[in-house]
């Protein structure tokens, strides 16, 4: 088996799956791509068992065949080349690879494609299309918020509901929570699914804004398609928590401030807190913010104070820094929205301005301030 | 001891190698000061209660099992020691006055030491409750180490009104082992070049870090005082005692070049019990070590900390020791530490035999407060703990707690 493909055009399809690839997977086989040859097609692909995503593009081959080659030497190599065509020579004995560039003769083992495992293909006649830029912006909200405690698997990923109306993706750690609501019909089922973390990040990583991405499911796997990849992830296997009952409902305490000036803050005052707990503390009255920390250990302190609008009791808060900013730095809207309760219950970010179709809510949990 | 090839910082140079000469005429030119409060506790009751002045004393455990903690020097003299048996002290001191002793007041005076010595030191150390190394190095040029101890030591004894002996040498050993021969109100200087001179003569079990059985060792050697032990070959003392012994005699000629370190944050905190008796119920064990997990935990509120490494430690009745840890999430309630100390207790508890002791330590500390879990916790847990650390904080520990840590 023989076949001639443009080494720029090669390298950019294999970089598009190349994540797919686990740092040190159960099968030696899943450390190579998957090229499979049939006509004029070159499709590959790259799996982890948990997530498959291939991609495929014309070639001149001589012959129909697959083939398995080991990722890391196949992408340095290319990488190592300037933009020309490289010839392809597969012995189909042993499946020995044979790469030809205008320099000289790579040779490397490459092994049986029928040993790569199966990638599953969509059965479900399910079917949701959505913009790639909505997708991506559906996932880079909610995607910061996720867990990574393993006794906690189903928060490890991110909660998709499916309903006629709406899609949304919950994101939480126990500690943060993001709910993400978009207005989206042509969905005629209702649904719901854990995606993991890593499927999603690829899967930002891989859309572009302006294509269509159509996404199927079935009960243990999703699949997401777009002009340039396939992608299959299997699904966690897990009960989602009960988001619902833990947003608090009655908050009469609304405080409304500039998000850049509010970051910005936040940002400061994290330098001079605890470097592992990250602890500031909000002191909030009427028309003015005070956000201060300190750190004992080095006695480092810092207090700033903004100008904000704040309806309700007064009361001091402590958060975490790490998520006020991570939570910040997503909102897209000039000014946001904090509804708080009490100093034990979580404090609700929402955008001032919400944008048309979408309906934000970060939640944070605050920190138990001594008496 | 800390290990001898490690970096020291002496102002702006920086060397990594022991070896080097100029670090060398660095260390011995060094001026370490070693502070010490003349039987702490003792001298401390005595603060409390001057009746008490020029009478045995001991403080300490008053149980079948309690063991003396300090002793006064009255009671030193029947023979009476620091972590001896009370019963035995008491055979040898059938007088001497017993007290339960105040840890919390304790803890106060050594503040206020540490405070006086925080004002006037350029970098000190504390050892323990009631001693301290302070580095005097360069300090001659100006002042006169031995003038400025002696006004420190004033001082503090005007200040606090308690006893303080030390001992100012070139490094920590000759310092402690110096204060040690002055005591109780004395002072002590051995200037740079005579501190082999001042061990020779004593005993060996006068060095700190030579315990009973090293000094049972080297007795049985027939090496009584330091000045023989000094005479030994390095690796005759190596084949002997192992890596111990090149420490033995790097100690034994007056080397030691660990560096003052000054006074740092609180690593642990943890809490033991000796049972009254040797104890095989298993049920109670549990619920005595639930509630020193909850005391625990509400000192650890209290001190505005969080921990990530639960540690339970058991005894059996013959001294076998063991102990099981477990890094958890950053935390500072008290039901996931409960549960991780009984599930800690339940897998080191193997054997079906009569327990002496069981301990809980929390360590990798960090200032901060809990982070509230949105699922795992409720507002009326949280108004619980919150309630009960106030009432405590008002009337003391054992104003309130759960009923299941009563045991």
């Amino acid at each position: 088996m023989k076949f001639t493909v443009s080494s720029a055009e090669l390298l950019k399809k294999l970089q598009l799956v190349s994540g797919a690839i686990g740092n040190n997977p159960v099968l030696p086989i899943l450390e190579d791509f998957l090229f499979t040859i049939s006509g004029p097609k070159l499709t590959i692909t790259a799996s982890d068992l948990d997530i498959s995503i291939n991609t495929s593009l014309e070639i001149s081959a001589d012959q129909d065949g697959e083939v398995a080659i080991p990722a890391r030497i196949l992408l340095d190599t290319l990488k190592g080349l300037p933009e020309q065509p490289v010839t392809f020579q597969v012995d189909p004995d042993n499946y020995s690879v044979e790469i030809t560039s205008i320099f000289g003769k790579y040779k490397l083992a490459g092994e049986n494609g029928a040993d790569f495992p199966d990638t599953p293909t969509p059965d479900g006649v399910d079917e949701i299309r959505i913009s790639g830029m909505e997708l991506h912006h559906m996932i880079s909200h909610t995607i910061f918020a996720t867990g990574n405690d393993e006794m906690r698997l189903a928060m490890m990923g991110v909660y998709f509901l499916i309903e006629p109306d709406t899609l949304t993706f919950v994101a939480t750690d126990a500690h943060k929570l993001v709910r993400y609501k978009l207005s989206h019909s042509g969905q005629d089922s209702s649904a719901s699914m854990i995606l993991t973390k890593k499927s999603l990040n690829l899967l930002k990583g891989t859309i572009n804004d302006t294509d269509d991405v159509v996404i199927n499911y079935n009960k243990s796997n999703a699949f997401f398609s777009t002009p340039e990849i396939q992608m299959s992830a299997r699904l966690i296997d897990a009960r989602y928590p009960d988001y619902n009952a833990v947003i608090p409902t009655n908050n009469p305490n609304t405080l409304t401030v500039s998000r850049k000036d509010f970051l910005n803050s936040v940002k400061r005052i994290s330098l001079y807190a605890n470097k592992t707990t990250n602890q500031i503390l909000l002191t909030i009255s009427n028309g003015s913010l005070t956000i201060s920390s300190q750190d004992i250990d080095f006695s480092n302190e810092a207090t700033e104070q903004l100008t904000c609008s704040f309806e309700g009791e007064p009361m001091t808060i402590g958060f975490n820094a790490k998520y006020l900013m991570e939570m910040l730095n997503v909102i897209q809207s000039d000014e946001v929205k904090i509804e708080l309760s009490s100093p034990h219950r979580a404090g609700i970010l929402l955008p001032a301005e919400p944008a048309e179709g979408e309906d934000i809510l970060m939640l944070v949990m605050p920190v138990m301030l001594g008496n | 001891m800390r290990d001898n090839t490690k970096c020291f910082k002496f102002g702006s140079c920086f060397l990594a190698d022991p070896d080097n000469r100029q670090l060398m005429s660095l260390l011995y030119n060094r001026a370490i000061l070693h502070l010490d409060l003349d039987a702490f506790f003792v001298a401390v009751e005595c603060l409390k209660n001057d009746s008490l002045r020029g009478k045995p004393l001991i403080v300490g455990g008053t149980s079948d099992r309690g063991v003396v903690a300090a002793c006064s020097y009255e009671a030193r003299r029947f023979g009476v020691h620091s972590a001896m048996p009370m019963k035995m002290a008491l055979r040898l001191c059938p007088d001497a006055l017993v007290l339960r002793g105040d840890m919390d007041s304790y803890s106060r005076y050594s503040h206020l030491v540490t405070e006086i010595i925080a004002d006037q030191a350029p970098v000190f150390e504390k050892a323990s409750i009631d001693e301290f190394y302070l580095d005097l190095t360069g300090m001659d040029r100006y002042f006169g180490c031995m003038q400025w101890s002696g006004e420190l030591r004033e001082r503090i004894m005007k200040e606090s009104g308690l006893p303080i002996s030390f001992g100012l040498s070139v490094n920590k050993l000759v310092s402690k082992v110096g204060t040690g021969e002055v005591k109780p109100n004395g002072t002590i200087a051995v200037p740079s070049g005579t501190e082999k001179g001042f061990l020779a003569p004593l005993s060996t079990n006068k060095i700190p870090g030579i315990g009973k059985e090293t000094y049972k060792k080297l007795s049985f050697m027939g090496v009584r005082t330091v000045k023989v032990l000094s005479e030994i070959p390095m690796g005759l003392l190596q084949r002997e005692f192992g890596k111990h012994g090149q420490e033995l005699w790097r100690k034994a000629n007056a080397i030691d070049d660990a560096a003052v370190v000054p006074y740092e944050e609180q690593k642990s905190m943890s809490s033991e019990r000796t049972f009254q008796q040797d104890t095989l119920e298993v049920g109670k064990v549990r619920d005595l070590l639930r509630g020193m997990t909850e005391r625990l935990a509400f000192d650890l509120r209290k001190a505005n900390k969080l921990t990530s490494c639960v540690t339970v430690k058991i005894r059996y009745a013959d001294f076998n020791t063991y102990t099981m840890q477990r890094r958890i999430a950053y935390t500072a309630t008290d039901g996931p530490l409960q549960e991780t100390a009984l599930d800690l207790f339940d897998r080191l508890y193997q054997r079906r035999q009569l327990l002496r002791l069981i301990g809980i330590k929390f360590s990798g500390l960090v200032q901060g407060h809990y982070q509230i879990d949105l699922f795992n916790d409720t507002l009326e847990e949280i108004h619980l703990m919150q309630a009960m650390d106030r009432i405590r904080n008002r009337f003391g520990h054992q104003a309130v707690m759960r009923a299941s840590g009563l045991g």
